[in-house]
């Protein structure tokens, strides 16, 4: 990528500046510096908070350049500004420097993909109040809206090591959306350049700052989604002795076992959420119960079977957990209708509370559910010893299906820690 | 020339949508997506105390008139709003046989209960997108005589759902009594005022709200 940015700057080649132009270039140089620098975190997973997609909004000013003097000004302008907020970056947020070279070479290869189509429909240097040159700006910012979020999203899934089509999926649906919202700026910047009025530059600072605030915010939905889950998860984790890491041992055992059966990916997203809130009903019951380390009498037992169906009725009335309440509420279900509340068949119980409940036996079993209560009738397990269980358990007690992939990923982890651990040992 | 106003024109009018778009449409459908969140926080303790605490349609409802009414601002109708849902969390802390007792509490739970403000903001405080409104909720039952400076929309919350709980325990006359005497001592006075303006015109005045189902739908 870095090497396509390269030559693709060479072909270019420098633009001359002319004379006159010098101001208003130093003009644009700073406005789309301020945009780029006006950055705002996108998070993209519950447990990373800190972690995310940096979304900035210099695209309209590149376009508009593109438009107005040329594709290789317009490329240039992108690989200048990325770099100083590249370096920016690394100063200020700690962002290792190889992001910042990944980040320029994206811009440079998206700007010019975008500059050079604009470029096709729209020579430069024409007037821009005309319905060709309308299309051209929204076709130029569209395709470079298109290029960078495929090559962001690439960058992404091979950084995380996670797949390409979730990642895609999450980025791309944006889109039209920020094309629309771009389109009145890049307009403005445009038709200021072509009216030789820098000061009118200074104008689209405030749309520029109402952007800003809209990727605030839908930023701030996202982090506030998982801010959601994960004070209810804390709460979860308090009503009952769990240790540390329980709840996100399951969720994330879940999610792997979704995705190694083939569900969407967003649904995956939702089992890893489900699966952290499964107990979520535990904090409405008594906790002198929950707690209690000798064996239950039938009517403790009762109000302990509560829970899943509690659990459900606390998320009734959030409208963006909705999919996952019938998970919640059927996770004590058994394939042979054994299980609880409702005692339902292996065919009505879905597929993501079968997985949940799996996953939760197994962390349970091998004692990560709470290793320092001594329980009497409980003893931790081995690994082998509790996929035994599982298999045995396996078309009644258990899912086959989900047993059988779960075996497979739990081997595949022990042998990666064989590994991890010879390698340290060495 | 009629093309260049014709385009600033369509520009500037392009630009004010998406102001308007950023500043109000989108704050607005985000408080909202706040909202769902949060009520599942109030349904927990409503379930874990067989409906005495956290209740907060009823609440909510009321408050955001009253609020209207004083002339508070958006963003401290939003803040309050939030305040509802999140208020009683705390009782996730108080043991559930103190929640769900059927005789008086003693003494000692009674102290404990009172605690819940202080707790439940100190959840608040620990989820970053809601940080803003643990003072609020920390002061839920802000007493006037010994805080008068406190925020308006803590005194509403205050005195509101102590109506609110005579009036659903006893009678809103009653209700409405407690109130009156309290004004200056307990309660804010001006917000006595509004909340018994607002319940007047609800027509929820001199009527049996333990028997009337309507405010609770």
């Amino acid at each position: 990528m870095g090497l396509a940015s390269a030559v693709l700057l060479a072909w270019a080649g420098v633009p001359l500046v002319q004379q006159h132009q010098l101001g208003a270039f130093a003009a644009i140089v700073a406005l789309a510096t301020a945009a780029e620098l006006l950055l705002v975190r996108y998070p993209l997973r519950p447990e990373y908070p800190d972690r995310g997609v940096w979304l900035s909004v210099s695209t309209p000013v590149v376009i508009a350049t593109a438009l107005t003097y040329g594709w290789q000004f317009g490329v240039w302008l992108d690989a200048i500004i990325s770099l100083i907020a590249g370096l920016v970056m690394t100063q200020l947020k700690g962002t290792r420097p190889r992001w910042a070279f990944i980040n320029t070479a994206q811009s440079i290869l998206s700007a010019a993909a975008a500059g050079y189509t604009a470029a096709l429909l729209h020579p430069p240097y024409l007037s821009m109040l005309s319905l060709r040159s309308g299309g051209a700006l929204v076709a130029g910012l569209a395709i470079y809206l298109l290029v960078n979020t495929v090559l962001v999203s690439i960058t992404i899934s091979i950084a995380e090591s996670t797949r390409l089509g979730w990642v895609l999926k999450q980025t791309i649906s944006s889109v039209p959306r920020d094309v629309a919202l771009m389109v009145p700026i890049s307009f403005l910047v445009a038709l200021m350049l072509q009216l030789q009025g820098v000061v009118g530059l200074l104008g689209v600072l405030v749309p520029y700052l109402a952007l800003r605030q809209a990727f605030v915010i839908w930023a701030r939905q996202q982090a506030l989604y998982h801010q959601t889950i994960r004070s209810l998860g804390f709460l979860v984790q308090r009503a009952h002795p769990y240790t540390g890491g329980h709840l996100q041992r399951v969720a994330q055992w879940a999610r792997r076992v979704a995705e190694r059966l083939g569900l969407p990916p967003e649904r995956c997203e939702l089992v890893y959420e489900a699966a952290l809130l499964h107990d979520l009903g535990k904090t409405v019951l008594d906790e002198r119960i929950l707690n209690k380390p000798a064996r239950l009498t039938p009517e403790e037992w009762e109000h302990v079977k509560k829970h899943p169906q509690l659990g459900a009725e606390i998320l009734s009335d959030t409208p963006f957990l909705s999919q996952i309440v019938p998970w919640i509420a059927l996770h004590h279900e058994r394939p042979d209708g054994k299980g609880y509340p409702f005692g339902l068949n292996s065919d009505q119980i879905p597929l993501e509370a079968r997985l949940i409940a799996v996953v939760d036996a197994f962390d349970a079993m091998i004692g990560g559910e709470a290793p320092n209560q001594k329980r009497l009738h409980r003893r931790p397990l081995s690994i082998e010893e509790a996929i035994a269980e599982l298999e045995r358990g396996a078309g009644t007690q258990f899912d086959a299906q989900v047993v059988d992939v779960f075996k497979q990923i739990v081997h595949e982890w022990q042998r990666q820690r064989e590994q991890h651990t010879s390698k340290a040992s060495k | 020339m009629h093309n260049i106003i014709w385009s600033i024109v369509v520009a500037i009018g392009s630009l004010m949508a998406l102001a308007y778009y950023a500043f109000v449409v989108v704050p607005a459908r985000l408080h909202r997506l706040h909202c769902e969140g949060v009520r599942a926080f109030a349904r927990l303790i409503e379930l874990r105390s067989g409906g005495r605490y956290g209740q907060a349609e009823p609440l909510r409802t009321l408050a955001l008139a009253v609020a209207q009414r004083l002339g508070l601002p958006t963003r401290e109708q939003r803040l309050l709003e939030l305040a509802v849902y999140l208020r009683d969390i705390g009782m996730v802390a108080i043991p559930y046989h103190t929640l769900n007792k059927s005789t008086p509490l003693t003494e000692a739970e009674r102290a404990l209960l009172a605690r819940h403000p202080e707790i439940s903001a100190s959840i608040v405080e620990q989820i970053p997108g809601l940080r803003q409104v643990a003072p609020l909720v920390h002061l839920h039952h802000v007493v006037y005589q010994e805080q008068p400076n406190a925020p308006l929309s803590a005194h509403l919350l205050s005195a509101l759902e102590d109506w609110l709980r005579l009036a659903r325990e006893h009678s809103s006359d009653l209700a409405t009594s407690i109130l009156r005497q309290g004004v200056g001592t307990r309660y804010h006075p001006q917000v006595v005022a509004a909340i018994l303006e607002e319940v007047h015109q609800q027509g929820l005045y001199g009527r049996d709200l333990a028997r009337s189902a309507a405010l609770w739908l």
